[in-house]
């Protein structure tokens, strides 16, 4: 079984230069986990994942860890204020450019594994052709469900 | 031996260069230029084992391993935000305890670990009052060279000093130690002339500091007692140093291999945490010095110091001082301090033997750690706390820091000069 069987074709977008304003209406509406971002020429540029927001809007100090726990301390006046100015941010200067992409011919296993062992926290893997251009989105729950189908059909 | 000694001198120098240059990692040029010293024939490995000093190895890690588990504790934290407290929200004063914070805790831990633990802090705190936290970090600097001068453990120079002499924590503390707050309080007046009036806050933000809950710093309270129990025995052993006969690294990685037994932490996860890099530096350094040594060239440059110095003991003390100050404010103070101490062992007989020349080593220990504030370079804390400052969209620029920062180091040195002459050399 390869990733091309198990992917989700149909991928909620967003464009590198539109304001993230755009990318939380996708979060309301439609609740999506992971948002692909496709540049001009319609190819990946990144992903837009609720880790890198919430790292935008920690200050450097709490999200590269040199403080992990913060229970001491009173919420920072300008936390909520970034919360409100990150919408009018552009989509491209959020976007983590560093994000798990396979083949459609990647195996199953190959992509089971990678979400398992990545260093970096993934959250759905893209499935993307030789060009990056988008062709599809594996969530972890995809691989089990399109696995579960495929079993119960053999066994009928 | 005319070629071992020019292939020694000037392997120490292309080293040397290439830690001014710092484009390479210092470990890597250490022990390169050591295993060259050993490939072409200058020193047989079982002399640059030798030359190794291996307390101030064991202690560095013994003492890295202890930190490294105390730090899981909060108790850092806990200490740096009490007292920020205690200053009832007011900025010059919250400044005022984060540098005693900051010298305290630098005296008993490296100076780095200091300022990685107290400068969140600072950043936390300066965000919830709204100021310009740039006099803090420019203070917590200065400060965590000044502590780490106060004892035996504060900073590296020290460490390597005491190490290759015998001379221990107490002696330290006894002879170093008495001028150490009186260059704290001379350093921090100036500042609050420059930067004192730009503190204006209102009682609103002042409750918020206030609102920090110290004690849910502390995360984790069983360990804090075996920590705490630990570093008593630690500090207390270094203090007994005499009494008990033992060397610092016994002490520290003794208190170490306690502290990883009743701490049940995991071994690798600590052992990782070791700053080998660091270790490995010190190791290739320790031979390339010891190569200079071996070949007499030390032994050249003490005689040339006497000649320029008359052989007069003050005179001596204060260009050792003055030079190692000026020498650490530009480049790293762990390989001129290794230079040093050969050629000062070297001097000791011409003064009349290692009694007479104690007054250099303090010399040697306050030029050396205190002159390493003059510039944003001149220590490694510093150069950590401007990189988180960078980080967090402060920036110190090198001409700023120093023309604030190298006056102050001059200050400290004359401080200090007086004080020798007081103590010593008068």
């Amino acid at each position: 079984m390869i990733a091309a069987n198990i992917m989700t074709t149909q991928v909620l977008t967003v464009s590198a230069s539109g304001t993230m304003y755009d990318a939380f209406k996708l979060v309301h509406e439609r609740s999506v986990r992971q948002i692909p971002v496709l540049d001009e020429n319609k190819k990946v540029a990144g992903v837009i994942t609720p880790r890198s927001l919430m790292k935008a809007i920690l200050p450097n100090y709490i999200s590269e860890g040199l403080v992990e726990d913060v229970r001491f301390a009173p919420e920072l006046p300008g936390f909520v204020q970034n919360i409100d100015q990150l919408a009018f941010k552009r989509v491209s200067d959020l976007l983590e450019k560093d994000f798990a992409a396979v083949s459609p011919e990647t195996s199953v296993m190959e992509v089971a594994a990678l979400m398992v062992n990545a260093k970096k926290h993934v959250e759905s893997v893209l499935v993307v052709d030789d060009r990056h251009t988008l062709l599809g989105i594996i969530s972890p729950w995809d691989v089990f469900k399109r696995l579960w189908d495929y079993s119960e059909k053999n066994r009928k | 031996m005319q070629q071992t000694f020019y292939l020694a001198i000037g392997i120490f120098v292309a080293v040397y260069a290439l830690l001014i240059w710092d484009k390479l990692n210092r470990a890597v040029v250490a022990l390169l230029g050591a295993s060259a010293l050993i490939l072409l024939g200058v020193l047989n490995q079982e002399a640059a084992v030798h030359g190794i000093d291996f307390n101030t190895i064991g202690l560095l890690i013994g003492m890295m391993v202890i930190v490294f588990i105390c730090q899981d504790t909060g108790m850092f934290q806990y200490v740096a935000i009490k007292g920020a407290k205690m200053s009832k929200g007011d900025p010059w004063k919250i400044l005022i305890a984060l540098s005693v914070v900051t010298a305290g805790l630098s005296a008993l831990l490296d100076n780095v670990t200091t300022v990685l633990l107290t400068v969140p802090i600072t950043l936390l705190i300066t965000q919830e009052l709204e100021v310009n936290p740039y006099p803090y970090f420019l203070s917590q600097i200065l400060m965590s060279n000044i502590g780490g001068t106060a004892t035996l453990i504060g900073d590296p120079p020290n460490i390597m000093i005491g190490s290759a002499t015998g001379l221990t924590f107490m002696d330290f503390v006894f002879n170093v130690g008495p001028v150490i707050p009186i260059i704290f309080i001379a350093t921090l007046i100036p500042l609050r002339f420059i930067y004192g009036s730009s503190f204006k806050v209102s009682e609103d933000k002042k409750k918020r500091i206030m609102e920090f809950r110290e004690s849910e710093a502390l995360t984790d309270i069983p360990l804090l007692k075996k920590c705490l129990v630990v570093l008593a025995l630690v500090i207390g052993g270094f203090m007994m140093q005499r009494q008990l006969h033992l060397e610092p690294a016994t002490i520290a990685l003794f208190g170490a291999s306690v502290l990883l037994l009743i701490s049940k932490k995991d071994l690798h996860h600590v052992m990782e945490k070791v700053e080998w890099t660091s270790i490995f530096f010190f190791i290739g350094l320790f031979i390339v010095v010891h190569s200079l040594v071996e070949v007499g060239f030390i032994r050249y440059l003490a005689d040339l110091m006497l000649e320029a110095t008359g052989g007069d003991m003050a005179v001596t003390g204060y260009a050792i001082l003055w030079g190692s100050a000026i020498a650490s404010s530009i480049v790293d103070n762990i390989p001129f301090v290794a230079t040093m101490i050969p050629l000062i062992k070297n001097m000791a007989p011409a003064f009349g033997g290692d009694a007479a020349v104690l007054p250099l080593w303090w010399a040697l220990s306050l030029g050396a750690c205190l002159g390493g504030n003059g510039t944003i370079i001149g220590a490694s804390a510093n150069v950590v706390v401007s990189g988180i400052a960078h980080r967090n969209g402060h920036e110190m620029k090198f001409f700023k820091y120093m023309l604030i920062a190298y006056p102050l180091m001059l200050l400290s040195i004359a401080i200090s000069t007086v004080y020798m002459y007081l103590r010593f050399l008068g």
